[in-house]
């Protein structure tokens, strides 16, 4: 496994937990919003979306379950659990929190 | 606890379903891209590359992904790990305990698996040794009624089609001379190809071949393992050595690897041809002469072992058809018996048992293990409940449990092997006396496998216990203020039933094989063992050649005996002199042959029965206290020239002279050279005595020394003198009679005795070692159920007393708490015990296993150690003082 930074790594859940918060979706649909919401500047990669996915289940941040995709597919769908949801909450204080400071820094 | 475990095993069988579903799920993404690239314009083919180019190497991918699946694991597997070490640490006594205890029955397992291992489950150090028998030829059951084989026998069974070789074994003590001392060694006589067929290479030097056993071919030896390291300290350059045997040099060409020895541990060597007696032509012609104890043949690869047998039976059948009066008449058999199973035939049985009472002990500690577990539970229920309330999973907190079983587990196997690893000498010296596999038992990996599983299991199975019985919630213990109730005292009480019935069971086979201990030891042999010192002297066979004349020989070879017997007589401080051929208790037996009544003749073709042939001095009977009955002793008067004697002993009388004085009669026990049977008068009879401690007494018939020529020399002396000053003086006077004659193997004949009866005492303590054990943790186990229950019900008794109970009302209620749950344990164990006693019987002497005597000693020794074990809390209890208790509720 590549190294990554622990910063990239807790921003990329940070995202998907966000992404999740507006209701269940799969690996695909995930990168997909992520792209749009961020208008294209960040393209999730996904070496790092699916262990990100698994590892967030693992810890029960979020639970997935198959089903069927708008294009009548079996898919892997991911949602929020309840521990998911305290998680989200607190990461975006956090960034809030640390954007709001580098701002601060930056505007000097 | 099940639910957990099915957790944990679903998530190990999930495997494969979580891969294909990480294909599924990578699949559907990579479909999508190619979908968008299409949509996009591109065709097929570029979408597919453009798509596979954005996503990146799968395979990498799914690396990453299982990563996260496996360090999550690890990661729960490593806390929980670190979590209860340190907990552990934090109750040092209670981790000890656990930790010695398990290690006693771990270890205990471990020790008697590694002999089971050695002795009985892995192949035999020979190659195909499963396709190695041995044969035997005698009456009914051969095993014990083996006649042994002629040289004739041997060429006429090698006729066999189903045997690839057919060999042969005899054991002779041969002087060997050519060192500091003249030594007496133990030989085995082989045919060339006995190692081939063993399929043994010489570890040094080699083997016998063809050529070897051509009759007056150079003699060579080949020594065995043992011999080597004990006589030449393992020195390799024995090979090429020369020595003198038998008045020809042997030459050593060989030395064997550590192998089991069969049929019997011996120091060297040799092919049939060096051998005086097997290569001697009058009898090698003699189909009688049947010196030959074993053979062993290698069944083809292709035939079954019955097939083999059949071969048997036809070749034995044609041989009693076609000499009828050289074979037995009635029911003459050869039989084969696999290797394997002959070699440990003595041994399983106990071994057997010896494994079940060590399964025994174990039950009993992981019970105990348990109960102290439960109760611990209590005191820890604060620290779960927290730990639950701030989020802990139950599944998470059981696991938390089970780890830190298993790493007691673990602590204790490791301890076992400490224990096993020092008792192992021990038990291979105790292997020794049964079976010459015991050379084979090592503590390898597999008795380190064995131990690792054994003590995860016992982990899991103490460690379920309390994790399954306990409800691991947040609300009742917060809300008891920590005193809690729910903890199953059914639970521990079953416990604690268990404990004692199983400890029941053990203390009564330990109580039955002490008492059959107790009877072999105290049982009176009917001669005496006091100041009698036992040694063996051995003659060179050709230190009278055999070209000389026969009668001047056997004249000399008596008056070689009777010098020596004179001069041992003048050794100072010896009073009484006993020479024969053996002595009772001896390993080594006596002849045996057929005894046949002058006044009976018998048909045709009818062969006599066989007795024992024993052969002694005048003396004799005097100096072992052997009670003469009738008649007379022989005297120096019975030589070679006067009228052949015999004495018989009580038993023979009986049997063969029912209804009429034995005196005067003649019996023979052999042919001479004209086939002439040679008629004895029968001048006594002497008083039965027991030649084994656990044998009863058998036909013999004494003939005398003088008579009868001799090799092998068994002497018992009477003297005060302590053992080593005689032994010296004999060995000085023995220089002075004949500087070729080892005389060795000096003991006293109560440490004859002592160790005849060496492996029942061992086995007896292995036994009492465990029942010991299993007493003492189950007391400990009483007294901690009743200590524990007393302390929750503190504030109950101060109640009743300050209501007016008495203090004794208390004691009882707490006793008879106790007492009812062990009487529950004894009535369940005796029941087993009764069941299962019968397994028993091959360690029982003159017991029966429902001994009556025992159960009632073992039932009020187990009530005693109990009542005992409830009193102490019980005593506590009663001594609460009603104030302090009511205050802290």
């Amino acid at each position: 496994m590549a190294p990554k930074s622990d910063l990239l790594q807790g921003t990329l859940d940070l995202l998907i937990l966000r992404t999740l918060s507006t209701g269940a979706m799969h690996g695909w649909g995930i990168s997909l919003r992520i792209q749009q919401l961020s208008r294209d500047v960040l393209q999730i990669n996904q070496g790092s979306l699916y262990p990100a996915l698994h590892r967030l289940e693992q810890q029960g941040l979020i639970e997935a379950e198959w089903g069927n995709s708008e294009n009548n597919r079996q898919a892997k769908f991911y949602q929020l659990t309840r521990d998911g949801r305290k998680q989200l909450a607190e990461e975006t204080r956090n960034w809030e929190r640390l954007s709001d400071a580098v701002a601060r820094v930056l505007a000097g | 606890m099940i639910r957990h475990l099915s957790v944990r095993l679903k998530s190990l069988l999930r495997r494969e379903r979580l891969e294909k579903e990480l294909d599924v799920e990578l699949q559907y993404h990579l479909d999508m891209l190619i979908d968008q690239n299409l949509k996009a314009g591109m065709s097929a083919l570029e979408a597919r590359r453009a798509a596979l180019r954005v996503f990146g190497p799968i395979s990498s991918i799914k690396d990453d992904v299982r990563d996260t699946w496996l360090s999550r694991f690890l990661e729960t597997a490593a806390q929980d790990i670190r979590y209860g070490v340190r907990n552990l640490r934090r109750n040092p006594g209670f981790a000890l305990v656990v930790m010695l205890t398990m290690s006693l029955g771990i270890g205990a397992n471990s020790a008697i698996f590694s002999v089971v291992d050695g002795v009985l489950l892995r192949p035999l150090p020979f190659r195909n040794g499963d396709r190695i028998v041995v044969l035997r030829q005698g009456q009914g059951d051969t095993v014990a009624n083996n006649i042994g084989f002629s040289p004739k026998d041997i060429v006429d069974y090698r006729q066999a089609r189903s045997f690839s070789d057919l060999v042969e074994f005899h054991n002779m003590f041969f002087t060997l001379l050519g060192r500091a001392e003249p030594e007496r060694v133990s030989t085995g006589v082989v045919s060339a190809n006995f190692f081939d067929a063993l399929g043994v290479s010489p570890m040094y030097g080699r083997g016998f071949v063809d050529a070897d056993e051509a009759q007056g071919a150079p003699a060579v030896l080949v020594l065995s393992y043992k011999y080597w390291q004990r006589s030449f300290g393992g020195d390799p350059r024995i090979v090429g050595q020369v020595f003198r045997m038998n008045d020809r040099p042997h030459t050593v060409i060989g030395v064997l690897p550590a192998v089991p020895q069969y049929p019997l541990d011996v120091d060297v060597y040799m092919p049939t041809s060096a051998c005086p007696f097997r290569s001697n032509p009058r009898n090698i012609d003699n189909r009688q002469f049947r010196l030959i104890q074993t053979a062993f043949a290698r069944v083809k690869p292709e035939v079954t072992l019955g097939k083999s047998q059949a071969d048997l039976d036809i070749l034995a059948a044609r041989l009693a058809k076609e000499y009828p009066g050289d074979y037995p008449d009635k029911n003459f058999h050869a039989t084969e018996t696999p290797l394997k199973e002959d070699l440990t035939r003595n041994f399983r049985a106990t071994l057997l048992i010896l494994l079940g009472t060590a399964g025994f002990v174990l039950l009993i500690v992981c019970a105990s293990i348990a109960n102290l577990l439960l109760a611990r539970m209590v005191r820890r229920e604060r620290e779960f409940s927290v730990r639950a309330a701030l989020g802990a999973s139950r599944k998470r907190l059981l696991r938390q449990l089970l780890t830190e079983s298993l790493l007691l587990a673990v602590a204790g196997g490791v301890l076992g092997l400490v224990v096993a690893w020092t008792t192992h000498t021990l038990l291979v010296t105790y292997a020794e006396r049964y079976t010459s596999r015991a050379i084979e038992i090592s503590l390898d990996q597999n008795v380190l496998l064995f131990t690792l599983v054994v003590s995860v299991l016992t982990g899991l199975v103490f460690g379920s216990v309390p994790a399954w019985s306990t409800r691991l919630d947040v609300a009742p213990a917060l809300r008891d203020g920590g005193r809690s109730t729910h903890v199953n005292r059914g639970l521990r009480s079953t416990l604690i039933v268990g404990q004692v019935a199983a400890s029941f069971m053990l203390l009564i086979a330990s109580g039955l094989t002490l008492r059959s201990l107790m009877k072999l030891q105290s049982i009176d042999p009917g001669f005496r063992t006091e100041n009698l010192v036992t040694l063996r002297a051995d003659m060179s066979f050709n230190k009278f050649p055999l070209s000389m004349d026969r009668q001047v020989r056997a004249q000399r070879i008596s008056q070689y005996w009777f010098e020596f017997e004179a001069r041992l007589r003048a050794v100072p401080g010896v009073t009484e002199v006993a020479g024969g051929g053996t002595f009772p208790l001896n390993e080594r037996g006596p002849f045996s042959n057929g005894l046949q009544r002058e006044a009976k003749p018998l048909p045709p073709g009818v062969q006599p029965p066989q007795v024992d042939y024993r052969i002694a001095t005048p003396d004799y009977f005097r100096t072992l206290g052997q009670p003469l009955v009738s008649g007379r002793a022989f005297t120096t008067a019975d030589t070679l020239g006067a009228p052949g004697v015999v004495i018989v002993n009580e038993t023979a009388a009986r049997h063969f002279w029912p209804n009429e004085d034995a005196i005067g009669t003649r019996i023979s026990g052999g042919t001479n050279a004209a086939n002439e049977p040679v008629w004895l008068t029968v001048v006594g009879v002497v008083a039965d005595i027991r030649q084994q401690l656990d044998q009863s007494p058998r036909d013999e018939v004494y003939a005398p020394l003088r008579q009868f020529n001799l090799f092998n020399t068994t002497w018992v002396v009477h003297s005060t003198r302590p053992i080593e000053q005689i032994a010296r003086d004999v060995k000085t006077m023995a220089q002075a009679h004949d500087p070729e004659l080892p005389v060795a193997s000096f003991r006293t004949l109560a440490e004859v005795r002592s160790s005849s009866i060496e492996k029942p005492r061992v086995t007896t303590s292995l036994i009492a070692i465990f029942a010991i054990l299993a007493l003492i943790i189950t007391a400990a186990g009483i007294a901690g159920v009743i200590a524990f229950s007393v302390n929750q019900r503190t504030q109950e008794f101060g109640i009743r007393m300050a209501l007016g109970a008495p203090r004794v009302g208390v004691l009882g209620m707490v006793l008879r708490e106790g007492l009812t749950l062990v009487a529950i344990g004894l009535v369940i164990g005796m029941a087993g015990a009764l069941g299962l006693t019968h397994m028993l019987q091959t360690l029982l002497f003159e017991v029966r296993p429902t001994d009556s005597l025992t159960f009632l000693a073992v039932s009020t020794v187990l009530l005693m150690v109990a009542v005992l074990a409830c009193l102490l809390p019980a005593k506590r209890a009663a001594s609460v003082d009603p104030m302090v208790a009511l205050r802290a509720l």
